[in-house]
């Protein structure tokens, strides 16, 4: 299956944005972004801290909704999802 | 209007457009690329959830401050220092709804509306922090 991943701003410099990559079916949202991040050891530790956790300043949405940390892991994407993953926002 | 666009509006235009039967008082808030020894600054937006976000605050503004009109249009792409980065312009019945309603709005976004701003420099450049709220109000 098909999901489109967007990083933004510093997550975007070290990531790249409108990432499409394929996924096993039943891929949680954490372990996709995991996988991803690992291709630069950089942009891993921007999202990620030691233990493999989100940093908790980090934004997780799916469709446009937001995720809550606690509940990645536990998120399934499913074919066609667009999921993003940002830093705290500086709008304004 | 409610808006994320690159270009530049013309805050006049918008003033006049604001006035109504009704309307005792317009606020306008200006948001400027500030020289802070920058040279420019980078502006970024998830720009379908920002624009639903601008909206909804628009609409929670107009219900809680009883406005009779809102205008926010937030720029992004590369802005040179002394340009307009965020117009907000808000009318309603008298004063204290006007500067109200014009402040949530301002917070609002601040708090919670996906956009990311980049001071460039002589030598790279450095991302604004942002808010660690994550869109939840401030406690005193």
């Amino acid at each position: 299956m098909s999901v489109k991943i967007r990083f933004f701003a510093r997550f975007r410099e070290l990531l790249g944005s409108d990432i499409m990559t394929d996924a096993a079916a039943g891929t949680m949202f954490t372990s996709l972004i995991t996988t991803v991040a690992k291709k630069n050891p950089e942009g891993y530790a921007a999202i990620f801290d030691e233990n493999g956790a989100f940093h908790e300043f980090v934004i997780l949405m799916k469709n446009g909704k937001r995720i809550e940390i606690a509940d990645a892991a536990t998120t399934p994407v499913v074919d066609g999802d667009e999921i993003a993953v940002f830093p705290p926002v500086a709008g304004g | 209007m409610i808006s994320i666009q690159t270009d530049d509006v013309d805050i006049g235009t918008l003033i006049i457009a604001a006035k109504m039967h009704g309307t005792g008082a317009v606020v306008v808030f200006d948001g400027i690329v500030r020289d802070d020894e920058i040279t420019e600054m980078e502006l970024e937006s998830y720009e379908d959830v920002a624009t639903q976000e601008l909206v909804k605050i628009a609409t929670a503004a107009t219900e809680q401050f009883r406005l009779l009109h809102v205008d926010i249009i937030h720029r992004i792409g590369r802005l040179a220092v002394g340009e307009n980065i965020l117009i907000i312009v808000v009318a309603a019945g008298h004063r204290e709804e006007a500067y109200a309603g014009s402040r949530f709005i301002i917070e609002a976004i601040k708090a919670g509306v996906p956009i990311w701003k980049k001071e460039l420099t002589k030598d790279g450049g450095r991302w604004v922090p942002g808010d660690h709220r994550h869109g939840k109000p401030k406690t005193p």
